[in-house]
């Protein structure tokens, strides 16, 4: 978590603290994003556009206060501008778009969802880089222990351990998203940010 | 400890009956996400310059700050600036009658989105029917400066295809540009960079592009 000074000149727009505070929290706010949007060129222009939202906003916010869920808010609210934008476009010409255009896909996720994306992100991106790796293979390439063990080439003994290690990371990790009914998971913050 | 490897089992894909159906749906929720390709997706490396260009591109177009000491030193050449407005004022009613009542509110606005090769720009458009045709104020101060037979080129362009060109500008900030054509037509509006080689075709380089929504 980024000190109070740091949320400070963020809000002061000086260029080191917004590079830390982008590199704190830019992955997090673009895997909402990208789950909002499911394109990537429109998830980076959201992207960017969150972080300007949140300077622009940061003199209300209270630096006191943890920046992530003030901005996976403003993350999933850019977004659904964006997305509605698109919406619009695809109104007009529906014949030019194609049809995996995300404008024409469902409407986009509930912010408790947007909230699940960061947290498991976040439990992710604290795996060891040999854990993540095979939690990526196993679940986003849908792989067996077998062929994961054949592409990294380490045993599958090795694999199913660190399978292991990195799954039960995870569970401790993320048991507050399966154990808190949805109305006591920590809410989403309010844009003005507290002040 | 049972109950708990049976959560991490099943998470990891591995299946078990012993797991009641509200733990399995929640499980496989947080399944559904790992399998998400946006939880996976990394942005590009430059999007951090991207992001910091944006925000240092807005606060050199913030409003500045006016210290309590600098009021105070102005206040005390209170009377030249009182001087100093009757001046303007006569000088604004001179600009009305020779030119007319010409700064109404903008019919139409627009953001415009910078292209890979502006990286981190932001701009705005705005456009105003007149009796001379349609006024296009531009204002894109992060673009960088071009000279030495570089310039930028403002066009409009319909849903055709077609281009118009609105006007040249070596720099983004307070552009006026002017179109012959109705902009409810030709509804999106580009910058591209240009050179000074008699060629008044397009060259393709688009630096930002806007449309008007409907």
């Amino acid at each position: 978590m980024l000190g109070a000074d740091t949320v400070t000149r963020f809000a002061a727009g000086d260029g080191d603290a917004v590079r830390a505070v982008y590199r704190e929290y830019g992955r997090l706010v673009h895997a909402v994003t990208s789950r909002v949007l499911r394109d990537r060129t429109l998830a980076e222009e959201a992207t960017q556009q969150t972080f300007v939202q949140a300077w622009r906003a940061a003199s209300s916010f209270d630096p006191h206060r943890e920046l992530a869920p003030w901005l996976v808010t403003i993350a999933r609210r850019v977004a659904i501008d964006v997305h509605r934008r698109e919406a619009r476009r695809a109104h007009d010409s529906v014949d030019l778009v194609g049809t995996s255009d995300p404008a024409l896909v469902s409407p986009p996720p509930s912010a408790e969802h947007i909230y699940e994306v960061w947290e498991v992100r976040q439990a992710v991106d604290a795996l060891p880089d040999d854990e993540r790796e095979i939690v990526r293979l196993q679940h986003l390439e849908g792989l067996t222990h077998q062929v994961i063990a054949e592409r990294l080439g380490v045993p599958v003994g090795t694999v199913k351990s660190r399978s292991f290690r990195a799954h039960k990371r995870l569970a401790a990790r993320l048991g507050h998203l399966r154990d808190a009914p949805p109305a006591n998971r920590p809410a989403t913050a309010d844009v003005d940010g507290g002040r | 400890m049972a109950r708990d490897d049976d959560l991490v089992a099943y998470l990891a894909g591995e299946g078990s009956s012993r797991l009641d159906p509200d733990e399995i749906g929640d499980l496989n929720e947080l399944r559904a996400v790992l399998a998400d390709t946006s939880t996976w997706d990394e942005a590009p490396a430059d999007l951090e310059d991207r992001v910091v260009a944006a925000i240092a591109a807005e606060a050199r177009q913030a409003p500045p700050v006016v210290d309590l000491k600098t009021a105070r030193e102005r206040r005390r050449f209170g009377m030249l600036g009182i001087g100093a407005t009757i001046l303007a004022a006569a000088a604004a009613v001179l600009a009305f009658a020779v030119f007319g009542p010409d700064r109404e509110k903008p019919d139409f606005s627009m953001a415009l989105q910078a292209t890979e090769r502006a990286p981190g720009v932001t701009g705005k458009a705005e456009l105003t029917k007149t009796q001379s045709g349609w006024r296009v104020e531009l204002d894109a101060s992060g673009l960088s400066r071009l000279d030495n037979g570089r310039f930028y080129e403002a066009w409009l362009r319909d849903d055709a295809g077609t281009l118009i060109p609105i006007g040249t500008f070596n720099e983004g900030r307070k552009v006026t540009l002017w179109a012959g054509v109705p902009v409810t037509e030709y509804r999106t509006l580009t910058v591209t960079i240009e050179s000074d080689d008699g060629n008044q075709a397009s060259s393709g380089e688009k630096v930002l592009s806007g449309t008007i929504e409907p």
